[in-house]
């Protein structure tokens, strides 16, 4: 009958609007601010420093590998001197990363021969300053392995086993990292 | 004369002069369309209001809408080229109005109806006019649809040609 | 008790008239030592009435509007399985007084070649006709707001003004896409007008009246529950319903009927270059155009304030008001936009003689008998009988081409 497929489709609307009151599983809606949805474990965003126990504690040496092999160079490292000798001493004085510029492809933690800069999984941020509001300096960026755990469980399992069988194969070295490590195989 | 009048009058002879002295054309019309409400407010002012709403329903809704179709469709939307003072068309246009004018002087002069004062304060009009139009007017009223049908036939007839030679 | 509640609004009106009466009185006592006079007192009687309802009718259709963009977008969500406006006040219910607030501080901008006096124009002319609309309306028992001879006429001529008001803002606004959609909405209102007013013919045939007022009190019925009258339930006054409803969705230019808009085609029509407070004009004169066809609609055919004496008359009214704006929200959610040639063919093949079938359907029930039930019975036969054959009549002629494939002229 002529008008048959208009009143199919009403037929359809009313059925979706109906049991959208009763079937909370149609409302695919995330609301987000209160309701969130769990990140998978891969996801990342920025960069951030592992570090071991205590904050002082950190894994970076400053080699500068990072540094030199950021795509739009957002990182900034300075060496820390001993103040006595003026030898430099194997720990960034000054490690900025400005995060308006990271374009978060990894790149870092790749190259990083001592797993010592690894991707974050924090979104959001935000600024009221356009040019320095987005600088992370090394206290903003430090973050313990725990948190690492927690983000990238697996991911972190393997460096932890990784690091720890490197310290057997070479015993002087230890976690403040006084001799250059063999790169990652 | 009160004020009710004054403004109609206002409203509607400023919508007739501006209909016919602005250059744009679009604006033109516009006027033209104020000018077709001061007429229909006088309607309601000599208590016609079925007259009145039909005033508006056909001329704002119908003519003006026609004449800015006439006009979406023609090319040149402003005039610039000033006409001379007295042409050729100033005399035909003298000629036309005196004629109009002369016909509307001679069918005034002898209607006797238009010399009656109209009744004020009449409640129902509408069905009188019915009825008038059923049975005295019958006639004209058939004509006159007889002739709406027969434009409307060669207007489609005129738009069948010009797709044709189209093809 | 129940009176009470009906006649609340008209005796809250009368009050707050003779009271401003009264303190006229005592001004002018002040003023020049004696009361008003006969003739003074009656004209300051009637201009606060008329201000009164004039402020009573904008204020709460006003309000209507904010709740219809409200319950609309809430609906429109349901039916796509979402939330629909949620945050602001409890159900999301005063997002339109944060949209409102939006709109007024924004920017208003005019284009730089717009014909600027036009473009101005035009939403304040879109919106009276809008506003006008709802001043024939017959809101509840004793509630006219006025009570002419003419009424229907003069609710379909002053509808009639609306379509200039979006021709204004389409050519005002120099835009290709603008002046687009004026022309689709010019045309397509044009078109729909001669379907609406045939839909409404009937039911000025048998009443014998175009006052609201008078069709309304036709379709009373004495006792409590005051449906039986209504013309819906008769064959040709469904019929007509069905029409008008279509006819009034496409003159109110909503969805399926929306190409004047077209956002996929022509960005969107007429108001393309409008921003700010005067783009809110337009959509408030969409809406309360929309919910003053969903008015002469109750009127005309759903009884208008009649109804079960369990609500005041008022209440009635705006309940299937209400109803009428929702089934226009559930249809806007369910079809998709035509095309401008289904379209017209609709409105001249389909609605036309359909309406025309209608007419005479009226006419033939106009003259059988119906005094007693048997023979209405036999009457609502015929006509129904008659209604579903023009019905079968016309779908047959409409559906043969339903299928063919369309012919481009240009595009090849």
């Amino acid at each position: 009958m002529f008008g048959h497929g208009l009143l199919q489709g009403l037929i359809v609307t009313a059925r979706n609007f109906i049991r959208s009151y009763f079937d909370p599983e149609r409302l695919t809606t995330v609301q987000y601010p209160e309701e969130r949805v769990k990140l998978p474990e891969n996801s990342r965003s920025f960069p951030f420093l592992v570090y071991d126990g205590a904050p002082d504690n950190l894994r970076c040496v400053a080699c500068k590998i990072c540094e030199q092999e950021c795509p739009p160079q957002c990182i900034y490292i300075e060496v820390e001197r001993d103040p006595k000798t003026g030898k430099p001493v194997r720990r960034p004085r000054v490690f900025d990363i400005d995060y308006s510029v990271c374009m978060q492809c990894q790149i870092c933690a790749e190259v990083c021969p001592f797993d010592a800069i690894k991707m974050d999984q924090v979104y959001e941020l935000a600024g009221t300053n356009r040019f320095g509001g987005m600088l992370h300096n090394k206290s903003a960026l430090l973050k313990s392995n725990e948190y690492y755990h927690q983000i990238h469980p697996t991911e972190a399992d393997e460096v932890d086993a990784h690091l720890s069988q490197s310290r057997k194969k070479m015993p002087g070295a230890t976690a403040l990292s006084t001799g250059p490590k063999p790169p990652n195989v | 004369m009160d004020t009710a009048f004054i403004i109609l009058s206002l409203i509607t002879v400023g919508g007739a002069v501006w209909a016919v002295t602005l250059r744009n054309l679009m604006h033109a019309v516009l006027s033209l369309v104020l000018f077709f409400f001061g007429i229909a407010g006088f309607f309601f002012y000599l208590n016609a209001d079925f007259v009145g709403w039909v005033q508006i329903l056909v001329y704002v809704g119908a003519v003006a809408i026609l004449a800015i179709f006439a006009i979406m469709l023609t090319h040149n939307l402003t005039a610039e080229d000033e006409p001379e003072f007295f042409s050729l068309r100033w005399l035909t246009g003298l000629a036309v109005a005196g004629a109009v004018g002369a016909v509307l002087w001679f069918a005034i002069k002898n209607n006797t109806a238009m010399s009656q004062v109209a009744p004020v304060g009449v409640a129902s009009n509408v069905a009188d006019i019915g009825r008038k139009m059923m049975t005295d007017w019958v006639v004209p009223f058939e004509v006159v649809s007889l002739l709406l049908t027969a434009a409307l036939i060669g207007s489609i007839v005129i738009a069948m040609e010009q797709i044709s030679h189209r093809k | 008790m129940y009176n009470f509640f009906d006649q609340l609004i008209v005796t809250l009106g009368t009050w707050l008239v003779g009271l401003v009466v009264a303190t006229g009185n005592s001004v002018s006592k002040i003023c020049c030592g004696q009361t008003m006079g006969d003739a003074a007192a009656h004209n300051v009687a009637a201009g606060t009435e008329i201000v009164l309802i004039c402020v009573t009718i904008y204020g709460v259709f006003a309000l209507c509007f904010g709740l219809a963009t409200w319950l609309e977008r809430k609906m429109l969500a349901r039916i796509q399985n979402r939330y629909g406006p949620n945050r602001v006040g409890p159900f999301g219910l005063f997002q339109f007084v944060a949209d409102g607030v939006k709109m007024l501080t924004k920017e208003d901008i005019v284009p730089a070649r717009a014909d600027k006096l036009v473009h101005f124009l035009a939403p304040a002319v879109a919106l009276a006709p809008a506003l006008l609309m709802f001043g024939f309306l017959p809101f509840g028992r004793n509630m006219a707001p006025t009570d002419l001879d003419t009424a229907v006429i003069a609710f379909f001529a002053v509808g009639a003004g609306s379509e200039l008001a979006l021709f204004m803002a389409g050519w005002g606004s120099r835009n290709k896409y603008s002046i687009l959609g004026a022309l689709r909405a010019v045309a397509q209102m044009i078109s729909y007008e001669i379907p609406l007013v045939l839909a409404a013919v009937p039911v000025v045939m048998i009443v014998g009246s175009l006052s609201t007022t008078q069709i309304v009190a036709a379709q009373g019925a004495d006792g409590f529950l005051d449906v039986s009258g209504w013309f819906v339930w008769t064959p040709w006054g469904f019929a007509g319903f069905v029409l008008f409803l279509i006819a009034a969705t496409a003159e109110s230019n909503r969805c399926p009927f929306d190409i004047p808009e077209g956002e996929s085609e022509i960005v969107a029509g007429f108001h393309v270059e409008y921003s700010g407070f005067k783009f809110a004009l337009f959509f408030m004169a969409e809406y309360l155009g929309m919910m003053a066809m969903a008015g002469l609609g109750v009127t005309l055919f759903l009884g208008g304030w009649h109804g079960p004496k369990l609500l005041p008359s008022w209440a009635w009214f705006m309940l299937k008001g209400f109803l009428i704006v929702c089934w226009l929200i559930w249809l806007r959610g369910t079809l998709p936009r035509l095309r401008v040639d289904q379209l017209m063919a609709f409105a001249w093949k389909a609605m036309l003689p359909f309406a025309l079938f209608n007419i005479f359907a009226t006419a033939v029930w106009f003259y059988l008998p119906k005094t007693t039930l048997l023979q209405s019975a036999v009457a609502w036969l015929i006509t129904a009988a008659l209604v579903v054959a023009a019905y079968w009549v016309v779908s047959r002629f409409v559906s043969r081409r339903a299928g063919a494939p369309r012919v481009y002229r240009y595009a090849s």
